[in-house]
Parts: C-alpha cells; sequence; structure tokens
C-alpha cells in the first residue's frame, strides 16, 4: 500500500513564529507556496497559509497569524487515509510529522494527483491500492471481511486469438457488469492486475458466496464481442477467519488477498469455478 | 546661445528643516491597565506578551477570546486582585467594542474605589 512519505515534499522550506507576517509572505511569494510550516526549536508549532496572511496586518508576528492547532500525519499514513483526512477536515497543506518534528508536506493537489494514478484508465476501477486500504480499514473498525479473487479464464488466448483491443473492450465490459451488481455500502471492486478483478466485502459468508455465483453467472449470460464464451474462476479468503492480529491488518489483508489468489488458480486447475479457502482448512465447493 | 541669467536676476533656492524636541517621560509600563487587542491590530497577542514579558515581567497577565473584534485583553494583575476579571472584563469589553475597534489595541485606564459602607448597632 502507498504511503505519503512516498509522496511528500522532504525538507519544506519552514518559518520561525517570531519574524513578520510581511517577511513571510516574500518567502511564500518568492516560492509560490500556499503555506509555510512554522517550525520553532525544531518542532511545529503552527502552519501559515496565504488565507491566514490575507486576514491580518503584515506587522504582525507569524505567531499571531498562524494556525495554532495544526493537523499531522504520520509517515507511514497510506494515501487513502491522507485523501479522507484532508477532506475531513478542509485542509490544502498537510503537515508529515513524527512527535512534532517535521518530516515532509504535502498539498492537496499534489494528493489528489496522486489519487488519480489510483484509478485504472481502462476500466474506471481503482487499483488494487484501494483494495489493501478498504480491507485494512474494514479489519481495523473490527468488521470481519473476505475477499473474492476473480480471474478471468484464457483471457491470454482471447488476447492472442482476438487482439488486444478486443481484450479491451471486453475487461472494460467485465467491469461494467461487476459495478452494476455489488453493492457500495459492503462490496469495494477493484481490478487487481490485467484480467484479474478483487472485490472485499463485509458481507456474511453465505451472501459472499452469493456474490461469487452472480459473477460467475453475469460473465456466462453477457454477450461479448465476436460470439467470445467468457468464464472465469474465484477464490474467496477469510469468510472463516474468527481471530484477527490487533494492529496488524497489513499483514493480514496481504494474506487474506494472497490466499484468495491461490484459491482461484486451484479453482482453475480443479474446475471448480469458486473455491472457498480459509485460514486453516481448505474447503473446496464445486457449484 | 548661453541661458544663463545675469547674477543679479538669480534667486537663490534655500532648503531648510525645522526640528523641535518635545521631551516628555516614557510612560511605563506603556500597556497601562488594560490593554485590548483587535483581531486586525498590528499586533496580536503573542507580541503583545513577548512585549509586557519584556517592560514588565510578572505584571500582567493575558487572556485569549473569543470576542467578535478582540483576540485577547492584558490585564494587569494586581488590577485582579482588587475586583475579579468576570467582572471587570465584560464591562471593559462592553466598552471597548462601542468604538468598533478590530483594527486597533486600546490602551484602557482602570480606576476602581472599593466602597464600603457598614451600619453598627450601637446599643
Amino acid at each position: 500500500m502507498i504511503n505519503i512519505s512516498e509522496i511528500m515534499e522532504n525538507n519544506p522550506v519552514t518559518i520561525s513564529p517570531y519574524v513578520s507576517v510581511k517577511w513571510a509572505c516574500e518567502i511564500m511569494e518568492k516560492h509560490r507556496f500556499g503555506g509555510l510550516p512554522v517550525v520553532n526549536d525544531g518542532l511545529i508549532v503552527g502552519i501559515l497559509t496565504s488565507r491566514d496572511v490575507r486576514r491580518c496586518h503584515p506587522n504582525r508576528l507569524v505567531a499571531d497569524a498562524m494556525i495554532k492547532n495544526v493537523l499531522t500525519l504520520s509517515p507511514e499514513t497510506s494515501l487513502w487515509e491522507a485523501r479522507e483526512f484532508i477532506e475531513t477536515n478542509c485542509i490544502e497543506h498537510l503537515l508529515i510529522a513524527n512527535e512534532s518534528k517535521l518530516l515532509g508536506i504535502i498539498t492537496k493537489s499534489l494528493l489528489n494527483l496522486e489519487f488519480g494514478k489510483q484509478v485504472d484508465t481502462l476500466t474506471g476501477l481503482y487499483r488494487s491500492d484501494y483494495l489493501y486500504y478498504m480491507a485494512a480499514r474494514l479489519l481495523k473498525e473490527g468488521i470481519e471481511i473476505a475477499v473474492l479473487f476473480i480471474d478471468l479464464d484464457d483471457f491470454g488466448v482471447i488476447d492472442k486469438e482476438r487482439g488486444h483491443v478486443t481484450g479491451d473492450i471486453i475487461l472494460k465490459q467485465v467491469a461494467e457488469a461487476f459495478k452494476e451488481v455489488v453493492d457500495d455500502n459492503k462490496d469495494y471492486l477493484c481490478r487487481y492486475a490485467g484480467d484479474e478483478f478483487a472485490i472485499v466485502t463485509s458481507s456474511c459468508l453465505k451472501d459472499v458466496r452469493k456474490l461469487g455465483v452472480i459473477l460467475l453467472d453475469l460473465l456466462t449470460k453477457q454477450q461479448w464481442p465476436n460470439g467470445i464464451n467468457l468464464n472465469a474462476s474465484i477464490g474467496i479468503a477469510g469468510g472463516r477467519r474468527g481471530q484477527l492480529r490487533p494492529g496488524d491488518e497489513r499483514r493480514t489483508v496481504s494474506e487474506l488477498i494472497n490466499l484468495a489468489s491461490l484459491g482461484s488458480a486451484r479453482a482453475k486447475k480443479n474446475n471448480a469455478r469458486i473455491v472457498f479457502v480459509g485460514q486453516v482448512e481448505v474447503i473446496e465447493d464445486e457449484i | 546661445m548661453s541661458l544663463d541669467l545675469p547674477d543679479n536676476k538669480k534667486k537663490e533656492s534655500l532648503r531648510t528643516a525645522e526640528i523641535n524636541l518635545k521631551l516628555s517621560e516614557f510612560e511605563f509600563p506603556p500597556m497601562q491597565d488594560v490593554l485590548l487587542i483587535g483581531r486586525r491590530a498590528p499586533i496580536g497577542s503573542e507580541s503583545a506578551r513577548k512585549m509586557s514579558d519584556a517592560l514588565s515581567p510578572d505584571q500582567y497577565e493575558i487572556i485569549p477570546l473569543e470576542h467578535q473584534f478582540f483576540e485577547a485583553v492584558i490585564v494587569r494583575k494586581s488590577l485582579l486582585t482588587i475586583i475579579p476579571r468576570e467582572k471587570l472584563l465584560p464591562i471593559v469589553l462592553e466598552e471597548g467594542a462601542k468604538i468598533s475597534p478590530e483594527n486597533l489595541v486600546l490602551k484602557v485606564h482602570v480606576s476602581v474605589a472599593v466602597n464600603v459602607n457598614k451600619v453598627v448597632d450601637l446599643d
């Protein structure tokens, strides 16, 4: 999962709280910054934005113009959490810190730019990073989750025999079809890789199984270009997990996704359309 | 052709400066009893705190405010030993606000006289 330390601007320009607002304005104009972290004795004491300086007398000390209750995030925070944090708190400049020690800065526009890269341009679905984020978030909230890993069958053959453009049209169509049936309140769909899709869901095991069947039926019943028959193999993991290691959500998510992907491979190998995979026991269910 | 005027026609250009001095004692401390810091004043509460700490250490108390016009009030501590802040501040703020002083730092001189009138039983 991408975290903000990978995209933040390191060693940002800072300002002392005991210089004038006029001086701060000159620095902001010179560097074309919309906000400056205010640092005293190596620790963050505030942030001064262009909005703050517009409202106050240039003779004032920065300490008398800055926002004092500055919000910071740790460098390990995910891109998704940071975006949610910025939108919830309506802030334009996010300071990255470790116990009040400034490490970097991210602007809202930079974050949105990075966020845009997480959307697959072909299907309009989020990329796999979204799946990791949502799964970790649900687990952190104490919600049990399941991961469906959907691997389209023989897609390489379709690409080779019908061409990649046809392949792309099919992938787009699959994404549209999946979007129609998932419940946006509990199912989080992404394009995991080339011809692989994945869903993390908070549904109960019974409903997860039902969703898997619906997805497979969608593929077999739909009209595909050039009369192609499309099938997929699905691996499901996590529904049977009773134990969660607190604070280790990311590792748990990785394990679940891995188990689900192995499940889809097993389903493909055994011609079992859906395979349920638990953490301890593996139950194969042929439909 | 020369444009120079004859000497008797030349006007003298003379620039002078008049210097006046007015000496008086520096009012100390300059804050007097109460200082009301306007939200858009040229100095803010942090500047005022630094000023009072430097000029009159431990003699003033800075009280941050959630007020329409003022961001803080600086009060001489000795004044608060005579009259509680809950009694003093509403009066000062009410009168200060009438000047619409968002851009100003208002200096307030406060004079407090405590009147006591007791009746004793002579029997």
